[in-house]
């Protein structure tokens, strides 16, 4: 048994004279479930394309299962692929479709047709075998294509935001589906969304990408509680973190919208009056009566969702900040509140947007 | 229950309205369609029956353009006696045209591929190059034509005219075909690559069922433009036997001795017509998604 499922060595990718990947290194354990997520265009699907062989790297290796499988053909690199546009040949049935490849590779009848049938099974299809793409819905299409990469018994699968063509509700349905075939099958798994659930859900790992460099690798419980510097605070959580400009006072204070606070940070290197960033996500912000290290706002505005309520507030310095409001005396529009955060959830980032700790 | 009754029978009145008026409606449509249809059917059923008149009867005015005294096949006898036999002409025509055909679809498939889906230099600047060999009359190069078939020693044969006939219909077909593959969505091909389809392959088992349309229509196109032509198979041919039905058909309306048998022109274009229509007929469901997907895209 291989400890790694699959390891990028420097992976580098120029298209022209443009580099869209910046030398990426990443270790995926064999059996886990590793999400990249994102901004558009920073490079996830170029990477997850490089892993399948659609794309040729620039530089760089790749090696699945301790094999260096760089310049192999994609069908020869023990991965399947799920596109988010399903990408079934339409001229066939769905058995035909999901024995294609197994055809290609010259398997033989009886297991062809006992893959197929397992497969469907697995993503109870048998009763659409007979049926042509363009007779499924979008769910149904959706697992065609899964079941297409099952049989394959790949030891990579390889999802390009598969979920992000169906509707909300099938959506949640599909996650919890690709979950159980996670944990059925336990092979490795890449998966690129951005969908923020999907990714925490799912994950064993997050890697946050930016601009074809990895801006952190973690569990999802990681990259959430302590994000490796402001663009993963700010990337990960919805509503994001509130990012507020502060000034580093010494000794773990600093001073955020004219109130001072503490921090847990030492503050190494840090001069006295420096300009750092102040973190606190909106969920962990709460309402209080005053008192030392908290924050006075405004409320601009308030979202009433039900269950919880977010308060667009603004700063005595103009800063806008959002905050979750669970529950207690109703708050209007215009009325000032005091607000503070819980000692560890305070985060501070240095000017470079490095986190500080 | 009087109510109840009352309410179905209502219903039922209503349901009949709406049904006579739906028939009303469809029998319009219909009528329609069937009279459109005669009107172009006309002038082909005219030529096809007054190619059966007996061979008096064909020297008289068109009217009735039907058989009077019975059936006969006096024109098609007669058609026959000029060049070297219908039959010979019929296969030279159907030769170059299958011929054209094929080596026209051979090639645009691959072009159209290769324009579609590899990236390689000038390859912008090649295609606008090729597409605009359309604005050229074809007529100002059939010199030049001659000259290379002459010197290829392909002059006066079915062979060489083939070749003259797939140039032609290349830039409209390659041009038709890189519009039928670019239409494939990308994903479809990558998923068959991760399948293990490589290449012929892929083109194969995976892409040309997807650009059927699009062959039908090039193959439709080139069948019925090297099936059609005069011009060129008058020039580059010269002996009698290496016809092909468009020549044929000049030296049958040009007569003998003055003398024009109607009744053998009559029989010529029903023998040119029969298989356009066949390939047409065949063909047509493609042809019509074809032209729509070029359409769109
Ligand atoms: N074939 C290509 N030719 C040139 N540039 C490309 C090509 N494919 C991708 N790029 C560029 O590479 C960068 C990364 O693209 P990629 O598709 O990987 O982004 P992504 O993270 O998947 O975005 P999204 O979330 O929108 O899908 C983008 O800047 C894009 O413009
Ligand atoms: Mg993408």
């Amino acid at each position: 048994m291989h400890e790694t499922g699959v390891v990028l060595t420097d992976i580098r990718k120029s298209f022209g004279s443009l580099e869209v990947i910046h030398g990426i290194d990443l270790r995926i354990a064999e059996g886990s479930f590793v999400v990249f997520v994102g901004p558009s265009g920073c490079g996830k699907s170029t990477l997850l394309r490089m892993i399948a062989g659609l794309e040729e790297v620039t530089d760089g290796e790749i090696e699945i299962k301790g094999r260096n499988v760089t310049d192999l053909d994609p069908s020869d690199r023990g991965i399947a692929m799920v596109f988010q546009s399903y990408a079934l040949y339409p001229h066939m049935s769905v058995r035909e479709n999901l024995a294609f490849g197994l055809k290609m590779a010259r398997t033989e009848t009886a297991e062809i047709e006992a893959r197929v049938k397992a497969a469907s099974a697995i993503l109870k299809i048998d009763h659409l075998l007979d049926r042509r793409p363009g007779q499924l819905s979008g769910g149904q299409r959706q697992r065609v294509a899964i079941g297409r990469a099952i049989v394959r018994k790949p030891d990579v699968f390889l999802f390009d935001e598969p979920l992000s063509n169906l509707d909300a509700e099938l959506r949640v349905s599909m996650r919890i589906e690709i979950a159980r075939l996670h944990r059925e099958l336990g092979n490795t798994m890449i998966y690129v969304t951005h969908d923020q659930t999907e990714a925490m859900t799912l994950a064993d790992k997050i890697v946050v990408l930016r601009d074809g460099r990895i801006e952190q690798a973690g569990t999802p419980r990681e990259v959430y509680e302590n994000p490796a510097n402001i663009f993963v605070a700010g990337f990960i959580g919805s509503p994001r973190m509130n990012l507020l400009d502060a000034v580093w006072l010494g000794n773990g204070r600093v001073r955020v919208a004219g109130s001072e606070m503490s921090v847990p940070v030492t503050g190494e290197g840090l001069q006295i009056g420096e300009k750092v960033s102040f973190g606190a996500r909106p969920e962990h912000l709460f309402v209080t009566d005053g008192g030392a290290g908290c924050i006075p706002a405004k409320v601009d505005f308030a979202e009433y969702l039900g269950g919880t309520q977010y308060l667009y507030c603004q700063l005595a310095d103009g800063q806008p900040l959002i905050a979750e409001y669970r529950s207690g005396p109703e708050i209007n529009a215009g009325s000032t509140i005091a607000l503070s955060v819980n000692d560890n959830q305070r985060r501070l980032f240095g000017a470079d947007g490095r986190r500080l700790t | 229950m009087t109510l109840s009754k009352m309410n179905r029978s209502n219903m039922s009145l209503s349901s009949r309205r709406r049904a006579r008026k739906a028939f009303r409606a469809e029998s319009t449509y219909h009528a329609t369609g069937v009279a459109i249809a005669l009107f172009f059917l006309a002038p082909f059923a005219i030529t096809l029956l007054a190619s059966f008149r007996h061979g008096t009867e064909a020297r008289l005015p068109p009217l009735p353009p039907w058989p009077a005294n019975g059936i006969s096949l006096d024109s098609y006898r007669s058609l026959d006696t000029f060049g070297a036999g219908v039959w010979q002409h019929t296969f030279n025509s159907l030769l170059v045209s299958l011929a054209t055909v094929a080596l026209t679809v051979a090639v645009s498939v691959l072009a159209g591929y290769g324009f579609s889906r590899y990236r390689f230099p000038l390859k912008n600047v090649l295609f606008v190059l090729i597409i605009a060999t359309l604005m050229i009359p074809f007529q100002s190069i059939l010199t030049p034509l001659f000259i290379i078939l002459a010197r290829l020693g392909l002059n006066n044969s079915l062979f060489g005219l083939t070749l003259v006939y797939v140039t032609l219909q290349l830039p409209f077909s390659v041009f038709m075909m890189r519009n039928a593959f670019d239409a494939v969505p990308k994903e479809i091909e990558e998923a068959a690559r991760i399948d293990g389809a490589r290449d012929l392959k892929l083109l194969f088992r995976v892409l040309m069922p997807l650009v059927l349309p699009g062959i039908a229509t090039v193959a439709i196109f080139a069948f019925l433009n090297a099936w059609n032509e005069f011009l060129a198979a008058l020039v580059l041919l010269s002996s009698n036997e290496k016809y092909t039905l468009p020549v044929l058909m000049m030296a049958v309306r040009a007569g003998r001795l003055g003398a024009v048998n109607w009744g053998a022109v009559q029989a010529g274009v029903a023998v040119m017509t029969l298989p356009c229509l066949v390939v047409f007929l065949l063909l047509q469901r493609y042809y019509m998604r074809g032209l729509m997907a070029g359409a769109v895209k």
